[in-house]
């Protein structure tokens, strides 16, 4: 090839491009097919083939080096641009932040007081302090601050959206204070009242939309003033005024971790102190202090560290996100902004992260830290020289829970942090680096773009309605010191040994115990401050591990141990001696639990009783909420189970039918292969069928042929669902090679399929064309004989020349379905249940959703099946479900969030899917877009049809779906986070029906699965069935009738050009008629299309419309003795 | 809905005669079929006589053949009744007809055939317009719907045995027989030279000519690829080398553009608000 690359592209145009080449390719760049949709990109050789310029070369080389790949470098920018600050906002910010310096230092002095005589402090405001107890000494005057800095994100840059927060360190004078103002919160009490003088003042300025008090981080010592602009920029940016001393007011030492600052005495209102009792140390307290002595040190720190490094500042935006994400940032002892810049700044001095690096790798060093460091054990510093003076990380870790010390040596960073809280952002960090280290995940998504709210995050959630329990905690506990320290907080100073006991109880069955707090809201100025127990009710997270959390023992150490006597007391009288198959006699606990639904709840019991124990919280103040939907798979009236254990001897019995096929003597072929499809046979039926035997009086007898035939007299019989089994026959030279003689010779085997097994295992057959059913168990199992060559042969097609080609045909893609995707998928889903024990019920809850929400009929079974093993399969950013609610929650929220229109779904079973191929999918995917079903599924074995999605959904009912989902999660979340009033989790079963032309009420007797709908009917019939398995003489029954279906059946066929028509098929009593706005518009006479119309003048031309009276007594008479009523909502149309 | 306001009952396009039809005395609002005289462009089939035959459109989904001939059969004596789903040239009648298998029912609304005796019966069908409804279900001649209906058809998808097996084997042994004549065929013809001395290779043969299958083509074209592909060295000329180099830079611009294009997307769809 000689020549240049442009040379050789002229020379190739013409040939490639028609005529008009270049006009064309432009205009069809130009016209997208869909709005929103991804286009296959087309670039022109030219384009691809330039000689790179050397900025080409270097940033292709960047993204390889600093990034995961283009993509990543490309969304982590336009991330960064969407939360950080606007230039113009800035600006708008600076101006803002000079007008309230120049405000501050109008404010008048006033005369000295003492601090409990708050008289001069006018009626508008109230001091944002809990004065408990009220009398202390010292006396209190304001004088203008001597100086006023911003501090914290905003000057680093680092600030992002959504809630911008300006830090303004606002320095009380030296002549404020007096000696000794460090004891007994004489320093807090100053610092509330002089923000109170300052808000008093600003409230009445024009200046500012609002003015009110919040609590810094949650903490009640800390109040803090917030100001924010007047009119439009109201929501822009708050400014956080915190008041702090004059540098050198306080002694440091006065403060180290073991020292103490509030006298007993004065906390309890005690007059004289108690001799020669030591004082308690109060960490907590002193840190607080020592905390508002550093910020413009921090600030000098930081800043220091920023410098020359780029990456710091997107890192540390991402880190927030991060952070933001999993809730983790905001509230009292959590990781917030400020802690993880100062994290980012340790790791810089320790050399882990060096400043050229960007801010992905900022963020995945600092995730690859936490994930690695225990903070809660292994403590860390940041002072640089260490002053043998100074306490040593050893008296910190006594004093707090985790440690992480500033570069002054004194103060603890994540003093309020509870272990448990540090637990879970370590595990969070570690889940991440997986999810970063994994190509099959999209890590961008998964870490940076979806929300954990805690519901879909935890397994079980419960609440502590009523937190002042938690007093009668501290008082059971003893924490009286505590107490002190905390300035009277006593959820604060409850929750880490309430989250200890839990962690302790809930050892080996739970990985996390997490807790979670609302943050205390802002108050107006003129309200008094919250109290401790208006912080709402306290929530606590579960996450199990699935191998242990159902398990019913709890094995304590051998009786004759020292330990026994504590296991003893921590499990009180539930602990007893128990004898083990091994010959040890062991304390245990063993809990009450038959079913595997109580089993899952057995957390619930654990937690409950080790609260009642040692924490004195009443089970009433518990709102534990982790079975509460399995209510709707429950069946029938004894109300224990939800089908785990039906669902199981279903399984046994199909396997011994399969085992009796393989051995069936006489056969002229052998079985190769014995595959179920039912959705019972891989743990996704709604209903598991149970047993039955039929009672001969409720049907018609049909003596000569040995079965029973429904009574048009009586309720319609119970429905029994057919089993389909796919029964594989040996290939052999004797199978005709034509489809005709093929359907014969299935027909002649499923009789003699029936004949022996009748012979040889005396089971109740009755043999069809097209299949056997046979009576074993009380189940009836649908045998239908395959010929593996048979698809095959449908597809033959000869070719003009001669040629043998194949050819799927809508026959033979029927038949492949049937006779081999869905028994493949049947047992992969099947494995996937051994894998994860509450998929099958997180399944079922689902399909009863869509069922409750009448769109059963309008997406495939299989098509759910598959959405949730996606959950289970690729759960990232979460971790598999191991109970059905935050399963049944996920399934919503993939719904109401995938994007349909641009991505693929890819369910990797059995990881039959190599990243490259996730890849080509995702490609081809992309080009051949818009030929593709709407909800474009892939497997491994199904890589590019989607074939379970191929004729449902259609666009319309997906939107719909989406619509439901969205609505019924956010339903759904609102009710279980609300522990205070009453949960009815059924009401997102409940279907809307006011957006339904014609509601056709059906009589419930002839409805066969009345008893399976969402609130059970208060009347039931009988069904002419009894639960039995041991039956074996008996005359066939009535197997597969269901009134309802051949109803709609007829139905669609008569109508399915005018109308739509829903159905909950479990034991829905209306069925929902939808027009198609479409056909009701008047048409010209068509010979074709005359179906259900009259013909009509119109204008004086002749034209059809529907004839929707005639068609609304068809509803009825078609479902004579079913239809009840046929209610038209001619509301909402005319006829 | 759209509707017409005055609404003219009976109401027929040209050549068809409106006539109401009702399930039973109880249905207030009648359908109405839409008949006329049969006429086809090419010479009637025997099946559908031209003059004697009327083609209803618009029978309701209750409406059987039977109901249809009862119905009709006022206006003289009605041959037979053919309901399809579409109207369409007289299908062939299959020779076989089977019980069991290949059954299909025509449901819905549909559109018929009446075949009269004579010719005068189709003129008095499209009088019948003048007269009142026409009923199909009487008390003399009930048509089952719904429960009894499907209680019905339950009872008659239960299959003889007896019979089944016996229509089975009558079956497979006409095929035995077809099967076995066409193979004494083949193997009559089998290395015989026909008239211009063409010889038949066929599977059977001595020596097995390839299967013509498309897959077999595929494999051999599949086969022949590869033979070549494995003669070729891709790292001999320089320009190979540079090419390389080339189409690795097109690849990573390839890839980003498509990443652009992606971002532009999500941006436009405002993908990127975290919360």
């Amino acid at each position: 090839m000689a020549g240049s690359p442009e040379a050789a592209e002229e020379a190739e145009a013409p040939g490639r491009e028609p005529p008009a080449g270049g006009a064309a390719r432009s205009g069809k760049r130009a016209a997208p097919s869909g709005p929103g949709a991804l286009q296959p990109t087309k670039l022109s050789r030219a384009e691809l083939y330039k000689p790179p310029t050397s900025e080409e070369l270097s940033q292709l080389k960047e993204t390889e080096d600093l990034f995961h790949s283009s993509l990543l470098r490309l969304q982590i920018e336009e991330l960064l641009k969407e939360v950080t600050l606007k230039e113009t906002k800035k600006k708008k910010i600076d101006t803002f932040l000079h007008e309230i310096n120049s405000l501050l230092s109008t404010i008048p002095e006033t005369s000295e007081t003492e601090l409990t005589d708050q008289a001069w402090l006018p009626k508008g405001v109230k001091v944002p302090f809990l004065q408990v107890p009220f009398s202390v000494k010292g006396k209190f005057r304001f004088v203008p601050p001597a100086e006023l800095k911003v501090v914290g994100s905003y000057l680093l840059g680092t600030c992002i959206k959504p809630e911008i927060n300006v830090d303004v360190a606002v320095t009380m004078p030296r002549e404020i204070f007096q000696d000794k103002d460090n004891l007994n919160q004489r320093y807090h009490r100053k610092r509330a009242l002089y923000l109170a003088h300052i808000a008093q003042h600003f409230s009445k300025e024009k200046l500012f939309g609002s003015v009110k008090f919040a609590y810094m981080n949650s903490n009640h010592l800390k109040p803090i003033l917030l100001l924010r602009p007047q009119g439009k920029d109201e929501k822009m940016v708050t400014v956080r005024i915190h008041a702090c001393p004059a540098p050198g007011l306080f002694k440091p030492s006065r403060f180290y971790p073991n020292k103490n600052n509030v006298r007993t005495a004065w906390f309890m209102e005690q007059n004289t102190p108690k001799e020669g009792a030591t004082e308690p140390p109060t960490p907590h307290y002193n840190n607080s202090i020592l905390c508002d002595t550093v910020l413009l040190s921090h600030l000098h720190f930081l800043s220091s560290a920023a410098t020359d490094f780029p990456g710091m500042k997107d890192g540390l935006a991402l880190l927030k996100v991060w952070l933001n994400q999993r809730q983790l940032s905001k509230g009292l002892g959590l990781f917030s902004g400020f802690s993880v810049s100062m994290l980012v700044a340790y790791l810089l001095m320790t050399c882990k992260i060096i400043k050229m690096m960007s801010g992905y790798q900022v963020l995945r060093s600092t995730l690859q830290f936490l994930a690695t460091t225990d903070l809660s054990v292994t403590g860390i510093s940041l002072a640089k020289d260490m002053d043998s003076s100074l306490p040593v990380l050893d008296d910190f870790h006594q004093a707090f829970e985790v440690v992480f010390v500033d570069p002054s040596g004194l103060v603890n960073l994540c003093a309020d942090m509870t272990a448990s809280k540090y637990h879970q952002v370590q595990f969070e960090a570690k889940r991440s680096m997986e999810i970063l280290d994994d190509r099959m995940v999209d890590g961008f998504q998964a870490l940076l773009m979806t929300a954990k709210p805690m519901l879909r995050a935890f397994d079980h959630v419960f609440h502590l309605k009523h937190v002042s329990k938690l007093q009668g905690t501290c008082k059971k506990m003893q924490l009286l010191n505590e107490l002190m320290d905390w300035g009277g907080n006593y959820m604060a100073v409850a929750l880490p040994f309430v989250v200890s006991l839990l962690a302790c109880g809930l050892a080996r069955r739970a990985l996390l115990v997490p807790h979670f707090l609302p943050q205390i809201p802002e108050w107006p100025i003129d309200a008094e401050p919250p109290k401790h127990k208006d912080v709402g009710p306290l929530m606590f997270g579960l996450l199990f591990d699935p191998e242990f959390a159902a398990s019913t023992l709890e094995k304590g150490p051998q009786a004759d141990h020292p330990e026994a006597l504590d296991f003893r007391t921590f499990w009180g009288e539930k602990s007893e001696l128990r004898r083990f198959q091994d010959g040890s006699i062991c304390e245990a606990v063993v809990w009450e639990a038959d079913t595997i639904c109580q089993k899952r709840l057995i957390p619930e019991q654990i937690v409950r009783h080790l609260l009642k124990l040692h924490a004195d919280i009443p089970e009433s103040s518990i709102c534990y909420t982790g079975a509460l939907l399995e209510s709707v798979i429950r069946t029938g009236q004894e109300a224990s189970g939800t089908g785990e254990e039906a669902m199981v001897s279903v399984i046994c019995s199909y396997d011994d039918l399969s085992r009796k096929l393989w051995n069936l003597k006489e056969l002229p072929l052998t079985v190769t292969a014995v595959q179920g499809v039912h959705p019972a046979l891989r743990y996704t039926d709604v209903f598991p069928p149970i047993p039955m035997k039929p009672i001969y009086s409720s049907h018609t007898r049909m003596r000569t042929k040995n079965l029973l035939l429904p009574s048009e007299e009586k309720p319609c019989p119970a429905y029994i669902a057919p089993l389909k089994i796919i029964c594989h026959m040996e290939g052999s030279g004797q199978w005709p090679q034509d489809k005709e003689a093929i359907k014969r010779i299935k027909a002649a085997f499923h009789l003699q399929l029936a004949e022996l097994l009748q012979q040889q295992h005396q089971l109740v057959c009755r043999p069809a064309v097209t299949h056997t059913d046979v009576y074993k168990d009380g189940y009836v199992f649908r045998l239908q004989v395959a010929y593996h060559r048979e698809p095959l042969i449908l597809k033959e097609v000869v070719t003009p020349e001669g040629m043998l080609k194949y050819q799927d045909t809508e026959e033979s893609r029927q038949l492949e379905l049937e006779t081999l995707h869905l028994p493949y998928l049947t047992s992969s889903l099947h494995g996937l249940q051994q894998q994860h024990p509450v998929f099958g019920s997180t399944c079922r809850l689902a399909k009863r959703w869509v069922s409750a929400q009448l769109l059963s009929d309008s997406i495939s079974e299989e098509c759910v099946d598959l959405l949730v093993a996606f959950l289970f399969l690729h759960p990232a950013p979460f971790t598999p479900p191991s109970s059905p609610q935050v399963g049944f929650l996920r399934f919503l929220d993939l719904l109401a969030t995938f994007d349909w229109k641009n991505n693929p779904l890819i369910v990797n079973l059995n990881t039959g899917l190599t990243d490259s191929d996730c890849t080509e999918i995702k490609n081809k995917f992309v080009a051949a877009r818009s030929r593709l079903p709407v909800m474009f599924i892939a497997t491994p074995k199904d890589q590019w049809s989607s074939m379970w999605t191929q004729e449902r959904p259609s666009a319309q009912i997906l939107q719909r779906l989406l619509v439901l989902a969205s609505e019924s999660l956010r339903t759904l979340e609102e009710q279980l986070m609300d522990p205070l009033h009453s949960q009815d989790v059924k009401m997102v079963f409940r279907p809307p029906l006011d957006f339904y032309d014609v509601l056709i009420h059906l009589n419930p007797n002839q409805i066969p699965r009345h008893l399976e709908s969402v609130d059970r009917p208060l009347k039931s019939f009988s069904r002419g069935v009894v639960k039995n398995s041991t039956a074996v003489k008996i005359l066939f029954p009535v197997v597969d009738y269901d009134p309802v279906q051949c109803y709609l059946q007829e139905l669609r066929d008569a109508f399915s050009d005018l109308a739509l028509f829903f159905y909950d098929k479990h034991g829905g009593e209306v069925i929902a008629v939808l027009w198609k706005p479409l056909s009701f518009q008047p048409q010209p006479f068509k010979v074709s299309n005359v179906k259900g119309r009259m013909v009509t003048t119109l204008n004086n031309e002749l034209v059809c419309v529907p004839n929707v009276e005639a068609i609304l007594e068809d509803f009825e008479i078609l479902g004579e003795g079913l239809v009840k009523s046929v209610e038209a909502r001619t509301e909402k149309w005319t006829i | 809905m759209a509707a017409a306001k005055e609404r003219v009952v009976g109401a027929a396009p040209a050549g068809y005669t409106a006539l109401a039809v009702k399930f039973g005395e109880r249905q207030r609002s009648p359908h109405y079929l839409l008949v006329k005289e049969h006429q086809v462009r090419e010479g009637a089939g025997t099946t559908h006589p031209s003059r004697r035959t009327l083609f209803v459109l618009n029978v309701p989904p209750y409406c059987s053949p039977d109901s249809l001939s009862r119905l009709f059969s006022r206006c003289g004596d009605v041959q037979s009744v053919d309901i399809c789903e579409k109207p369409g040239p007289g299908e062939k009648k299959e020779k076989l007809k089977s019980k069991f298998f290949n059954r299909k029912t025509v449901t819905g609304f549909h559109v018929a055939y009446v075949v009269f005796r004579k010719p005068s019966g189709v003129q008095a069908a499209k009088a019948l317009s003048q007269e009142g409804p026409l009923l199909i279900s009487t008390e003399s001649h009930p048509v089952k719907t719904g429960i009894s209906k499907w209680i019905a058809s339950y009872a008659a998808s239960v299959v003889d045995q007896e019979e089944l097996k016996a229509e089975v084997d009558a079956y497979m042994q006409d095929y035995d027989k077809k099967i076995a004549e066409e193979e004494a065929k083949a193997a009559k013809e089998e290395g015989v030279p026909d008239e211009e001395g063409w010889v038949k290779v066929t599977r059977k043969g001595r020596k097995p000519g390839l299967p013509r299958t498309e897959a077999a083509n595929l494999r051999v074209l599949e086969k022949e690829k590869q033979k070549r592909a494995r003669k070729e060295l891709l790292n001999f000329y320089a320009w190979q080398h540079r090419e390389t180099k080339r189409e690795h830079i097109a690849q990573l611009r390839k890839k980003f553009e498509e990443d652009k294009q992606r971002i532009a997307l999500m941006r436009a769809q405002r993908k990127f608000r975290p919360y």
